[in-house]
């Protein structure tokens, strides 16, 4: 995923990477935009600057290799540094933000949810969904790639530029959330949790 | 303990090094190849209650994640611009 350039394609490899290699991924990279932005034009104007962005830099692409994740990267990249920018409501936290205060790798794994498994199963689609897009976007960000998109640990801290201990904390610390969110969820819908069973 | 742990009746009721079991469950889950990790999991959730609540727990959650999250469809005219663009900057 290095920016360097590697190739010279021809115009006729050019857009056979194009088409063979980064649209078959357009509905991946729509579906990565809206959850970063929730709106429908921000997200189309992200992942077409994405892909304009891609063709511009095709010659660093080496042909063959993880284009998703490439352009995940860019798509990332312009959202941190294009639409954050211009946006007039930043997100919570920024990333600059998590950097500095989430950062450490230092995890306690030993802090439980009392959320059943069955509560979990039963939930909806929008409940679901309503719990992820109601985390700060980076750790929003780590569930999306992890687990609706199915990058490794290795290709998701190419992606967000962090190192692997950092993407596992924090992937650690965002299923933490989610999962008090869907606690809340499944209280709400008269799920049993522990905590009312030992009352 | 629920009656899943319950009903297992061997299972030990603490995790003596929860930080570093957790962690390798949720990185076996999360796909990571890691040496052995088929019979270290096999262990921990015949062994350990908390271990075997906490793999099944965060199995759900990447389950219901990975199914039911609602799907945005792609616009239809997403595609013909960004081409059109493409031709413009070519």
């Amino acid at each position: 995923m290095s920016e360097v350039q590697r190739k010279k394609y021809s115009d006729q490899e050019k857009n056979n990477i194009f088409d063979n290699e980064f649209m078959p991924h357009i509905d991946s990279m729509y579906n990565f935009g809206y959850r970063l932005t929730f709106d429908e034009d921000d997200a189309k104007d992200l992942v077409q600057d994405t892909y304009l962005k891609a063709y511009r830099f095709i010659n660093s692409f080496e042909q063959g290799t993880n284009a998703k994740a490439w352009l995940f990267r860019i798509l990332k990249n312009s959202f941190i540094n294009d639409y954050r920018k211009k946006s007039k409501q930043p997100a919570k936290v920024d990333y600059q933000d998590v950097e500095t205060y989430y950062n450490s790798d230092d995890v306690d794994y030993g802090i439980t949810t009392d959320l059943r498994v069955d509560a979990v199963k039963d939930m909806l689609g929008d409940e679901i969904s309503n719990a992820l897009n109601s985390l700060a976007v980076d750790f929003r960000t780590v569930i999306i790639l992890c687990d609706l998109e199915g990058f490794t640990y290795e290709e998701m801290a190419k992606i967000l530029d962090i190192p692997i201990g950092t993407v596992r904390s924090r992937l650690h610390r965002a299923r933490n959330l989610l999962k008090e969110k869907l606690r809340s969820y499944a209280q709400n819908m008269g799920y049993k949790t522990d905590e009312d069973e030992d009352e | 303990m629920d009656n899943k742990s319950a009903a297992s009746g061997e299972r030990k009721l603490t995790c003596q090094d929860v930080s570093k079991c957790f962690q390798l469950l949720e990185s076996i889950l999360d796909g990571e190849n890691l040496p052995n990790s088929k019979e270290v999991m096999d262990e921990k959730l015949a062994k350990c209650a908390p271990c075997f609540e906490h793999y099944h727990l965060e199995q759900a959650i990447r389950e219901v994640l990975k199914t039911k999250c609602t799907k945005q469809s792609t616009p239809a005219e997403l595609i013909a611009n960004i081409r059109e663009k493409i031709q413009e900057i070519k």
